[in-house]
């Protein structure tokens, strides 16, 4: 008889995982709890145990394949396992020490500090537990545990037509002791769910259908046991209540009065011919305080459902309703959002006279440019500052050089000089993230835009390929493109394809500043003016006049780590002051 | 939220919608004007409507009962109507109360202009005074339309004819008419019909449909219509009025229909009724100038904040849409003033009530049995005949029903409907009921004060649930 092991449920919100390290081989005897391979997750390495005992047969994945919760990893020949197939969960992933032996045979228990799945207290499985199926092709909830009877549905994470397979979680249920996640005992298309989100289930109820009924049961007998932890959700709700409590506020003060309306109402015509008001749609089952409430802190009483008798909807439906809204707002605002709603202005005229003009152009293309830019990225700002004393000197004795070949030898243009060596030094700075595909791309080229002020606005023409070209030459340039860009010459080409930018605010003034990173590129340099400052000069045991550069640079933290911008903008500052490492290490 | 206290608003019309407006938008720190034809606030309702009525049938009731008592033991005689003492005692109602509107107005810093209204523009109005000459343009932020509803004409059935009456016409009381024809079997006719056949008219009742109360569910009816058979001298349904034509000694009417018999054709009466229903007051000079949206039917189209189409104009009451009532009037007009503070707030009743006052008196709330039918949906029906009522049987009232209209599926109470002596009192805890939400079991486990009239809820709840204590019905 031939078995399969499939990838057990790792943990709440891991589907998959990439194969890092297989520990069996065709042929080789398997006992259960025996680590078969270890896999990296989102969150940790993981050894994924086996759940079945027997003979590897064939193995149907390779290391660094990326595996699916649920995909057959090896078939077992002459198997024993007293576990079905798709292995309960609670005997699923435990964090793996990465030092862990494959040939140990025993894992030793989790002693990780944060385990992915909690361990399910072993629960004194009733032998007389109902089937959690009936052959009638639904799913009714199983039984939890003693003295749980039921629980407040929090999350659903099946839809009608979708697939469902045995041992695959359908929802995550609030009960009186903790949030659990409850797998399906049964396959098949889902065809209609019985509950809603927010609805206290029973156990025995039927929770969803499946379409023509067919029920590909294996084990009637056996249920999956749910698996408790500590969702997002649940953890969020949780801080949300800590907060208010610390806050000493009820929850009516602590909802904001403004919930975001998914669907706002624009002037509506009822139409109302003879009718008698209120009884063209069914009657709300909430009374008339209750109905007031939820307008005033933006709830749809219509969407609320009512945990009173009959239905009735009474003011903790309502609260509950809008704290699930917010969170879920909370967790929408984490992710990136298409479509921004802007907040309403108040009439300013009330204070005095004002004038309106068309936003056009470039100032537009900057607005809508630099809010997607700030929406997407988190954004971290460095600060240091380079001695460039010793620069200056240099840069007064070159500037001719430069003003032979048309340009002016400016601290931009050594800073062009500086970043793309650095570039090349600090890749993860010349790259963009992929977030749909869940890439970096790096780029083989170097083209670095500047920021110009001009009459119209802010343009950043871009100078290609800035590692291969010497000082002088981006010096004339740059004197090029600024004046083009003043002179409206600009083309649309040639500020395109940028992958670094600066940002050179000194010829006006300031001591730093946060500069937004121009998206997709991940980092930005901002320069402010150089001044005359007393520096210590350990060596020499005073203080000394030095010409201290502010920098300021702004980068991506989905991509750069907090160590790594210290680091590149350190080389950056050093390069600076010793301008020779350019020629060594650039 | 914006700063509403030095918002001026004003109101166009002082019936209940208008002056329950006007006070609340003062109460939250508007300044308001309300501007009215008449002397006081008050409006139809209380100059030519609700309540005079309301005056003449108590009268009516009284002289009924005078007339039941002879069956309890207790003789009269012959009651003398004195007309103008009459008259006089309901216009004093009408004076007091309304006066106290005028001197509310005042305790609100309400400015109260007697005169008309037209529209300048969506903020001014050109306010014509009925006392000073001349015409003024006032400005504001707001303005509530609560111009209300007036009597309708039957076109073909127009004659300029003292004889022939609205329901101003007959709430004055001219004369006590041998015999009056009321044009329209509704709750207007059928109340002004009762009072002046109690005074002693033969009143004829033609309906065009084949039932009084259009729109009443039957059960309801019934047992009005059954004491309206004795009290009129006749109700003629599916029948119409072909014309009318003012003669010496009467009007001349041309009635046709299956029900009327060949020399009942041609009949002269010497006063005609006609209430054939009232429409809105909604041609309002200069609305037109605004973005205010009129329907067909002459109703302003209002949101559920009861503002028009037009931001800064709200509409309410009778000139607003159906129901045409005052009590749906003065919650629209608070509606709107709240909404004007920029408080969230809607229109959005789950029960208006609706009350003909006759007697017997009929009251219902909420879900019909009719609206239910046409809408498909699935109601269990209990009822309590008053039959096995203590109260109603020493009243000498026993034909009343109350009825409760119960989803099945929750036991929630949809709707409720009352027949009997006092059903506009009773109807009130219905409302309540609707209202919140309560299941047949909250109805039935409130202890109703015994022996009263209320019981007959608690006892319908009962019914539901096939444990009425003074009726055996089983449970289906």
């Amino acid at each position: 008889m031939s078995r399969e092991f499939k990838l057990p449920e790792l943990g709440e919100n891991i589907e998959s995982g990439d194969l890092v390290r297989l520990m069996i081989k065709p042929g080789a005897s398997i006992s259960e709890g025996e680590p078969v391979m270890e896999l990296e997750t989102d969150k940790a390495v993981v050894e994924v145990p086996s759940s079945v005992t027997g003979t590897v047969g064939e193995i149907r994945v390779k290391e660094g394949d990326k595996l699916r919760v649920g995909q057959v990893i090896f078939t077992v020949e002459n198997g024993t396992g007293a576990v079905a197939p798709s292995a309960p969960v609670q005997a699923a992933a435990k964090p793996a020490a990465l030092t862990g032996d494959a040939s140990t045979k025993s894992v030793p228990p989790a002693p990780g500090p944060a385990p992915l799945v909690a361990q399910q207290p072993a629960r004194a499985a009733s032998p007389s537990r109902p089937s959690t199926s009936t052959g009638g092709g639904e799913f009714k909830l199983p039984e939890l545990g003693e003295n749980i009877d039921s629980g407040d549905l929090v999350r659903l994470m099946i839809a009608p037509g979708a697939t469902v397979s045995e041992g695959q979680p359908v929802m995550e249920l609030e009960t009186d002791k903790a949030v659990v996640e409850v797998p399906s005992s049964v396959s098949g298309v889902v065809r209609a769910i019985q509950v809603k989100e927010g609805q206290k289930v029973k156990v025995g109820e039927v929770i969803f259908t499946l379409e023509g009924g067919a029920v590909a049961q294996a084990q009637p007998a056996r249920s999956h046991e749910p698996v408790e932890h500590m969702s997002g959700q649940q953890g969020a709700r949780l801080a949300f209540q800590l907060a208010m409590r610390a806050e000493g506020k009820t929850e009516e003060q602590a909802l904001p009065p403004d919930q975001p309306h998914p669907e706002s109402q624009p002037f509506s015509m009822p139409v109302q011919l003879g009718k008698v008001a209120g009884m063209d749609h069914d009657p709300i089952p909430a009374a008339p305080h209750v109905r007031r409430l939820a307008r005033e802190i933006g709830v749809n009483i219509r969407s609320v459902l009512g945990s009173g008798p009959g239905g009735r909807i009474g003011e903790e439906d309502v609260k509950q309703c809008a704290k699930n809204a917010l969170m879920q707002a909370a967790v929408a605002a984490q992710t990136p959002r298409g479509a921004f709603v802007e907040p309403e202005l108040p009439d300013f005229a009330k204070w005095g006279k004002t004038e309106r003009v068309s936003m056009r152009g470039v100032r537009r293309k900057t607005a809508e440019h630099l809010r997607q830019a700030w929406n997407t990225i988190p954004h971290v700002t460095q600060q240091d500052r380079a001695d460039i004393t010793e620069l200056e000197q240099l840069r007064a004795k070159f500037a001719p050089r430069a003003e032979e070949a048309g340009g002016k030898m400016t601290v931009t243009a050594i800073a062009l000089k500086v970043c793309a060596s650095a570039l090349k030094v600090f890749p993860q700075f010349n790259a963009s993230i992929d977030m749909g595909k869940e890439e970096i791309i790096y780029k083989q080229y170097i083209n670095i835009g500047v920021a110009v002020d001009t009459d119209r606005g802010l343009l950043v023409p871009v100078i290609r390929d800035v590692d291969k070209k010497n000082i002088v030459e981006l010096a004339a340039e740059m004197t090029q493109l600024s004046k083009k860009a003043r002179d409206r010459k600009l083309t649309i080409e040639e500020m395109e394809g940028g992958t670094f930018t600066i940002t050179n605010l000194g010829g006006i003034g300031g001591t730093g500043f946060s500069p937004i990173v121009n998206h997709p590129e991940v980092a930005i340099l901002g320069i402010s003016r150089s001044r005359m400052e007393p520096e210590w000069v350990q060596v020499k045991d005073k203080f000394e006049p030095r010409l201290i550069l502010p920098l300021s640079l702004s980068y991506d933290h989905r991509l750069i780590d907090g160590a790594d911008a210290a680091r590149f903008l350190r080389w950056i500052a050093e390069a600076f002051e010793q301008p020779f490492l350019l020629s060594v290490q650039g | 939220m914006a700063n509403t206290s030095n918002l001026r608003v004003a109101v166009i019309g002082g019936g209940p919608g208008g002056y329950a407006a006007a006070f609340l938008a003062a109460d939250l720190g508007m300044k308001v004007t309300l501007i009215d034809p008449e002397v006081n606030p008050g409006g139809v309702c209380l100059y030519r409507g609700c309540i005079p009525s309301k005056a003449l049938l108590h009268v009516a009731k009284l002289l009924e009962e005078a007339e039941q008592a002879r069956n309890w033991g207790i003789e009269f005689g012959e009651p003398k109507v004195d007309l103008n003492k009459l008259r006089g005692w309901k216009e004093s109602i009408v004076k007091k109360l309304t006066g106290g509107l005028g001197q509310l107005s005042k305790q609100h810093s309400i400015q109260f202009v007697q005169g008309k209204a037209a529209f300048v523009n969506a903020t001014t109005l050109k306010v014509t005074k009925t006392a000073a000459a001349g015409e003024e343009n006032l400005t504001f932020d707001r303005i509530i339309i609560a111009t209300g509803s007036r009597p309708t004409v039957v076109p073909s059935l127009k004659l300029d004819s003292p004889r022939v009456m609205d329901s101003t016409g007959a709430l004055d009381l001219p004369d006590i008419p041998k015999t009056l024809l009321v044009i329209g079997g509704g709750y207007i006719g059928l109340e002004l019909g009762s009072v002046y056949a109690t005074l002693g008219t033969k009143v004829t009742v033609v309906e065009m449909l084949s039932g009084l109360l259009p729109g009443a569910d039957r059960d309801l009816v019934l047992p009005l219509h059954k004491r309206l058979e004795r009290l009129f001298a006749a109700i003629l349904l599916n029948t119409t009025v072909k014309s009318l034509k003012d003669e010496k000694t009467g009007i001349r009417v041309t009635l046709d229909g299956p029900n009327v018999k060949e020399k009942e054709k041609e009949q002269v009466f010497e006063r005609v009724l006609m209430s054939v229903g009232r429409r809105p007051n909604s041609e309002i000079p200069g609305l037109d100038t605004t973005k205010v949206k009129v329907n067909q039917k002459g109703f302003i189209e209002i949101n559920e904040q009861r503002q028009t189409a037009e931001p800064t104009i709200y509409a309410i009451g009778d000139v607003a849409g159906e129901p045409m009532l005052a009590h749906k009037a003065m919650h629209e007009g608070r509606t709107a003033a709240e909404a004007i503070a920029g408080h969230k707030v809607a229109f959005e009743p789950n029960a208006i009530p609706a009350v003909v006052f006759t007697d017997p008196e009929i009251a219902w709330a909420g879900l019909t049995e009719t609206q239910a039918k046409e809408q498909g949906r699935e109601i269990t029906v209990a009822k309590f005949p008053w039959a096995a009522s203590g109260r109603a049987i020493t009243l000498d009232r026993p034909e009343g029903l109350t009825k409760l209209l119960i989803d099945p599926k929750t036991e929630r109470v949809l709707g409720v409907g009352i027949v009997g002596a006092g059903a506009g009192e009773l109807i009130a805890e219905g409302v309540l009921a609707i209202e919140m939400c309560a299941l047949a079991a909250d109805v039935g486990m409130t202890i109703h004060p015994h022996p009263t009239l209320s019981e007959t809820m608690m006892e319908a709840a009962e019914v539901f649930y096939g444990q009425a204590t003074d009726i055996y019905r089983p449970k289906r």
